[in-house]
C-alpha cells in the first residue's frame, strides 16, 4: 500500500434526530472536536459541522446538520431531510419515552428522506449505566438504578431487536466518555452504498446522474463578475 | 427549557412566507428571544412548494382548487415539488445581495433562467426574444432597420436614469411603455411585444417608468454571475427554499419554531403584547410581527400548473458558450394571442414559466409548466389553450402528454398600517420576477424590532457560522 495516489473523497449529508436533551449535539461535538460539555445549553449557533472519516479505500466528509431545535414542535423543513444520505437517530437509554420518540423519527425518515438513507439508532448516555464500568456486561439493567448506580431504563436487547427489525445500525454510546462515538460514524461511512457516493457534493443521493449534471449548472453567487459588481454589495 | 408562556419573548413572528422568513434571517444573530409560528403545517405561506400529496391536502383545505391526474405516468408524490408562486430572481436583485451578505446563499442552489419566447399564432411556433445586443446582432429574423431602432433602445435603457436620457422619458413616465417605444424609438409591434414580454408585465400595459426600470434590471443583470443569463431560481421549488433557509437560520440562532399554530388574538398594552396562540397558549412579547389580516385581495392571478411527459429540451439550449444550462424558459402569449374554443381572445398576456427536471421540481423526462394570467372571464379555458398551444409549438414529433394539472386563483393581500409594536407584513406581490420593493417592509419590521438595541447594526450582513466552509470538497 502506498500513499501516492490520493484516496477518493466524498461528501455525505448526515442529519440528527431525536428527542430534546438526549445528547444529539454532544455526540457530534465529541466526534468533531473530541470535546464534551456538561450541562450544555440546547443547541444554538451551529448550522452544520463537518468532519472527515478515513476509510481504507476512501475519505468520507460528513456534513452534519443539527435540527436547530426545529424538531421540538415537529417543525423541521423539507430541506432538512432532502438528500440526506445518513441519519443519526438518538435516544437516551435512561429514558424510555425517548426511544418511543426515536421510533417516530425513524418512521418520519422512511416517509420523508431519500429511499437509500442509512439510519443509525444510537442509545446515548451509557456513562449513566453500570455497563460503563464493565464494558461488556450483557445483564439487563432495567431496574434498580440507584443501588447499582445504574440509571438504564432501555435494555440493549429491546433497542437492538427494534433496530434489526427496521434494518438500522445500532450502537450504545457515551458522548461524555467518548465510548463508541467514532465507531458510529465509521459504521455509517462504511454502510453508505458506493453508488450514492459518486458526486462530491452528495447532491445525488437518489439520482447520481442528475446530481452530477446540476453541479455544472449550479450558479455560484460567491463569484459576482467584475464587470457587474460595482454596485452589487456582495463585498 | 422554560415554558412558552413563562418566557419573556422579544419578538413573536407569525407566518413563514418569504417576507417573514427574511425577517427571521435578519434577526438570526440578534440574540433575541424569538417565537416563530405559522398557522399552516408547512413553511413558505403563499410561496410554499408542495409534493403532489401536499397539493391535495392544501387543495382540500383551501377550496376552489382543481387537480386532475393522468391514469399513469406520474412518479411518486414526493418526486415533485410544485411551487405555488414561482418567480425568477434577477441576478442584480437586492434579494440576492442580501442572501450573499447574510451567507444564507450557501444553503441554496441557484440555477440559471434561460431564454424568453413569444408564441407566434400564425405559424404556431415559438420565437426567441433577443435579450442582449449580441443577440440582436446575430438575429436573422429582424429587418436591419428595426435592428438599428432596437439597438438604439437597448443603449438608451442601459443608461436610462442618467441625465441625457432621463429628460427623454420623464415627461411620459406614466404613459404605456408600448406607446413610448412606438413614438420615441419607432419600434414595430413585434419588437414592442418582445420588450413588454421581458418586463413580465401582468396586464401587458406597463408604464414607461416601471417598464424602463424593469428592462434595465434585466439588461444589467445579464452576465453578472456568469455568461448568458439574467436571472436565477432556487432549486427545489423556488422562494419556498429561501423561506426555509431563513427560518432555519433563525432556529440556529436559538428561536423556537411551531408550525400548525397561528395567532388567535393579540392585545397590546404599553410595555408588552399579550398574544393568544391557536393552541390556547398565551404568550407575552415586546414586538409582534404578523401576517396581514385584511381579507380583501388587492391582486389575484389565475394559475395553471401542469406536469408534462417530456423534457422539452428544445427550450433549454444555452445560447452563449460557457453558459450554465438553463433550467427555466419563459413563453409569453401577448394579450389576444390565446383564445377560448369559442374564439374569445385573452384580454391580458399569459406567461408560461417552463421548469426542467433540473429544478428538482419533477423527475427526469418531465417538466413543470407554470402558467398565469390576470383574472378574466374564461381565464381557465385561456390558460388551457395556451398550454396546448405551447405543447404543440415545441417541435416534438408527438405532442407531449399532460400528466397533471393544478388550477387555482392566487391572492395577494395588503397589510394594515403597523401600530408601534405590532408590525404587519403584507403578502408577497404576485409578480413573475421578484420585485425588490417587497424587501422594504421586511427591513422596516427589522428596524422596529431592533430599535432599542445598542451598538451599530448592519442589516443582513453576517459572518459564516462555525463549520460552514466554502471549499469544494476536492
Amino acid at each position: 500500500m502506498s500513499e501516492s495516489a490520493p484516496k477518493p473523497s466524498s461528501s455525505v449529508k448526515l442529519v440528527l434526530l431525536g428527542e430534546a436533551a438526549v445528547g444529539k449535539s454532544s455526540l457530534v461535538l465529541r466526534f468533531v472536536n473530541n470535546d464534551f460539555q456538561e450541562n450544555k445549553e440546547p443547541t444554538i449557533g451551529a448550522a452544520f459541522l463537518t468532519q472527515k472519516c478515513n476509510l481504507p479505500s476512501r475519505t468520507i466528509k460528513f456534513e452534519i446538520w443539527d435540527t436547530a431545535g426545529q424538531e421540538r414542535f415537529a417543525s423541521l423543513a423539507p430541506m432538512y431531510y432532502r438528500n440526506a444520505q445518513a441519519a443519526l437517530v438518538v435516544y437516551d437509554l435512561t429514558k424510555p419515552t425517548s426511544l418511543v420518540k426515536a421510533k417516530h423519527w425513524v418512521a418520519e425518515l422512511q416517509r420523508q428522506a431519500s429511499p437509500g438513507i442509512v439510519i443509525a439508532l444510537v442509545g446515548n448516555k451509557l456513562d449513566l449505566t453500570s455497563d460503563s464500568k464493565t464494558a461488556d456486561s450483557d445483564e439487563e439493567g432495567a431496574d434498580g438504578e440507584d443501588d447499582s448506580g445504574d440509571a438504564r431504563k432501555v435494555s440493549t436487547e429491546e433497542a437492538k431487536a427494534y433496530a434489526e427489525e427496521e434494518s438500522l445500525l445500532f450502537f450504545e454510546t457515551s458522548a461524555k466518555t467518548g465510548h463508541n462515538v467514532s465507531e458510529v460514524f465509521t459504521a455509517i461511512a462504511n454502510a453508505i452504498p458506493e453508488t450514492s457516493l459518486k458526486s462530491a457534493r452528495g447532491a445525488g443521493a437518489s439520482n447520481t446522474a442528475a446530481g452530477r449534471a446540476s453541479e455544472e449548472q449550479r450558479v455560484n453567487l460567491g463569484n459576482a463578475r467584475e464587470s457587474g459588481s460595482k454596485d452589487n454589495c456582495a463585498c | 427549557m422554560e415554558s412558552l408562556a413563562e418566557t419573556e419573548w422579544d419578538v413573536v413572528i407569525s407566518g413563514t412566507g418569504l417576507q417573514q422568513s427574511l425577517l427571521a434571517l435578519a434577526l438570526s444573530r440578534s440574540g433575541k428571544n424569538i417565537l416563530h409560528v405559522d398557522a399552516n403545517t408547512y413553511y413558505g405561506g403563499n410561496e410554499a412548494a408542495f409534493s403532489l400529496q401536499e397539493v391535495d391536502e392544501w387543495a382540500a383545505a383551501t377550496g376552489n382548487v382543481e387537480v386532475t391526474k393522468a391514469e399513469g405516468g406520474l412518479s411518486f408524490p414526493r418526486a415533485y415539488s410544485i411551487a405555488l408562486a414561482p418567480q425568477i430572481i434577477h441576478t442584480k436583485s437586492e434579494l440576492l445581495s442580501q442572501l450573499v451578505s447574510s451567507k444564507a446563499f450557501r444553503q441554496i442552489e441557484f440555477l440559471a433562467v434561460g431564454s424568453f419566447y413569444i408564441y407566434e399564432p400564425d405559424n404556431a411556433s415559438l420565437n426567441r426574444i433577443p435579450s442582449t445586443r449580441e443577440d440582436v446582432f446575430s438575429n436573422t429574423s429582424i429587418p436591419a432597420k428595426s435592428k438599428r431602432s432596437l439597438m438604439k433602445f437597448l443603449k438608451f435603457v442601459l443608461d436610462y436614469d442618467a441625465p441625457p436620457h432621463r429628460e427623454t422619458w420623464t415627461p411620459h413616465a406614466d404613459l404605456p411603455l408600448r406607446t413610448f417605444l412606438a413614438q420615441e424609438f419607432k419600434l414595430d409591434e413585434r419588437l414592442q411585444a418582445d420588450i413588454i414580454t421581458l418586463t413580465l408585465s401582468l396586464d401587458g400595459n406597463i408604464t414607461v417608468k416601471d417598464g424602463l426600470r424593469s428592462i434595465h434590471q434585466h439588461m444589467s443583470s445579464m452576465g453578472l454571475f456568469g455568461a448568458g443569463f439574467a436571472a436565477v431560481v432556487p432549486k427545489w421549488g423556488g422562494l419556498s427554499e429561501v423561506a426555509q433557509v431563513g427560518c432555519r437560520a433563525l432556529a440556529v440562532g436559538g428561536a423556537v419554531y411551531m408550525l400548525g399554530t397561528g395567532i388567535k388574538s393579540a392585545r397590546a398594552s404599553e410595555q408588552r403584547i399579550d398574544v393568544s396562540l391557536s393552541n390556547d397558549i398565551d404568550v407575552k412579547t415586546r414586538f409582534l410581527v404578523k401576517e396581514t389580516d385584511v381579507d380583501t385581495p388587492t391582486m389575484s392571478l389565475a394559475r395553471l400548473t401542469a406536469v408534462v411527459h417530456s423534457d422539452l429540451s428544445s427550450l433549454f439550449d444555452a445560447t452563449v458558450e460557457g453558459a450554465p444550462s438553463p433550467v427555466v424558459a419563459v413563453v409569453a402569449f401577448p394579450a389576444g394571442y390565446a383564445k377560448t374554443p369559442d374564439g374569445t381572445a385573452s384580454e391580458y398576456p399569459i406567461y408560461a414559466m417552463v421548469h426542467s427536471s433540473e429544478t428538482g421540481e419533477c423527475p427526469k423526462g418531465q417538466c413543470v409548466i407554470y402558467l398565469s394570467t390576470m383574472p378574466q372571464p374564461n381565464a381557465k379555458s385561456l390558460l388551457d389553450n395556451a398550454l396546448s398551444s405551447l405543447l404543440g409549438a415545441v417541435g416534438e414529433a408527438q405532442v407531449p402528454e399532460i400528466l397533471y394539472r393544478l388550477s387555482y386563483t392566487h391572492h395577494q393581500r395588503v397589510s394594515r398600517p403597523s401600530d408601534s409594536n405590532v408590525v404587519t407584513l403584507p403578502t408577497l406581490p404576485l409578480d413573475l420576477a421578484f420585485n425588490d420593493a417587497a424587501l422594504a417592509s421586511v427591513k422596516a419590521a427589522w428596524e422596529t424590532c431592533t430599535a432599542d438595541d445598542d451598538g451599530e447594526k448592519e442589516y443582513m450582513v453576517f459572518e459564516d457560522r462555525e463549520g460552514a466552509d466554502n471549499d469544494d470538497y476536492e
